[in-house]
């Protein structure tokens, strides 16, 4: 599945502010600037507020969230156990 | 009877700290220390002094805002990362030194959230009939503990030293702020991600027998995962603190948090859509931060400051090793 749009207008944003190019789907998101630990907490609620999945405290951490492929499958994991 | 904060002290040590100094130790730059914390100056404390002597001179500060004398304080609790001993705890040396009558006194090992612990066993004193007026002591010397090698950098670069100190008395007073419920939590998993390994008996206790432990003697952290967590979890406590009081962040007028970074105070007022431009209370850039102390500090500021007004609702949050994290509700 694909991220919704205003997740990845976040990251774009993000990047932009960084002075990257928008991340493709295997980029690192901490190394290209799309995240860091105060915006992976925003991209949280992002994803919650717009996937209708709640992300527990224990899966909030960088390796979840690392690349868009990744966070795809996560989102996609949650939503089959929601 | 209830908990009132009829009083409030702070002492900082005179020896101001740039980022500009401290940088040339870290091997960092000075502008990076501001911009990944808010710091630009902490204040340490010359070598020979005391946690407990920083706590008396708050305390004395406390207890003439008060309009009390010290034999009037009945129950003496202190919160410090940095003790004076071991054992005992420095809250027998405060005693001594501030003149106390042979009244109880109890050492808090919360960390950053010492302030929040100890406002609810105050509370708990006050409202029981237990004690009439409970004196907290927040403070720190961590300047002694921090390793300054480049390696520890950015851990380094946070903190600072001073103390706080409040008085909760059961009845109210002019300029008083009631204590109104206090919401605490603990994560036990997490133990590890930040704190101070050594002395103890799951690592060591003795670093002379064994250098491979000196590390363990200074503090660590890991950044992300207290980032995250803390972002995370003193929102929800707020929120729930909140509504089991029937109130909404757009009733909360000042928040007034740990300091612990700059840029998670931001968060965590975002995170609560905190309305009120300018209503964190923040004194980081000028004393870094003082882990146990800083809540008190940034709570002493903000009441002599005179921007307080009767039924102002505070919001004070805090997060801390254990993790342990949580909030007070406080009305003025």
């Amino acid at each position: 599945m694909s991220l919704p749009q205003a997740a990845i207008t976040f990251l774009n944003h993000n990047a932009a502010t960084n002075s990257a190019a928008p991340p493709k789907a295997e980029d690192d998101l901490f190394q290209i600037g799309a995240l860091d630990s105060f915006a992976l907490v925003d991209f949280v609620n992002v994803l919650e507020e717009n996937c209708g999945i709640k992300v527990p405290d224990a899966d909030v951490n960088a390796e979840t969230f690392r690349t868009i492929e990744a966070v795809e499958r996560y989102v996609a994991a949650r939503n089959e156990t929601c | 009877m209830g908990a009132y904060i009829i009083g409030s002290g702070v002492f900082l040590p005179d020896r101001v700290v740039t980022n500009e100094e401290l940088a040339v130790k870290l091997g960092i730059e000075p502008e990076r220390i501001h911009r990944s914390s808010g710091i630009k100056r902490r204040r340490w404390a010359d070598p020979g002094t005391l946690t407990s002597a920083l706590a008396t001179r708050a305390l004395a500060q406390a207890i003439a805002d008060a309009k009390l004398t010290a034999t009037q304080i009945d129950h003496l609790l202190l919160g410090t990362m940095t003790p004076d001993r071991f054992i005992p705890g420095s809250a027998s040396a405060v005693q001594t030194s501030a003149g106390l009558r042979k009244i109880p006194c109890l050492d808090i090992r919360a960390a950053c959230c010492n302030a929040l612990y100890a406002l609810q066993l105050a509370r708990a004193l006050t409202v029981s009939g237990a004690a009439s007026h409970v004196a907290i002591c927040l403070a720190e010397i961590q300047s002694r503990y921090l390793d300054l090698s480049p390696e520890s950098a950015t851990l380094s670069m946070l903190f600072g030293d001073g103390a706080s100190a409040l008085i909760v008395s059961a009845a109210p007073g002019p300029g008083a702020i009631e204590i109104l419920d206090l919401h605490l939590a603990t994560d036990g998993a997490f133990r590890d991600d930040l704190g101070i390994r050594c002395p103890g008996t799951e690592f060591g206790t003795a670093p002379a027998l064994c250098e491979t432990l000196l590390p363990d003697f200074a503090p660590r952290m890991n950044g992300q995962s207290v980032i995250l967590h803390a972002s995370r979890r003193i929102v929800a406590a707020c929120q729930a603190l909140l509504e089991r009081n029937y109130l909404t962040t757009s009733d909360i007028r000042w928040i007034v948090p740990h300091q612990a970074n700059a840029n998670l105070l931001a968060q965590i007022a975002r995170g609560l859509d905190f309305p009120h431009a300018g209503g964190v209370v923040s004194v980081i850039e000028d004393f870094g931060n003082t882990s146990s102390a800083s809540m008190g500090i940034a709570l002493d500021f903000l009441r002599r400051g005179g921007s307080v007004e009767p039924g102002d609702y505070l919001l004070l949050p805090a997060f801390a090793a254990g993790f342990t994290w949580g909030a007070a509700l406080c009305r003025a």
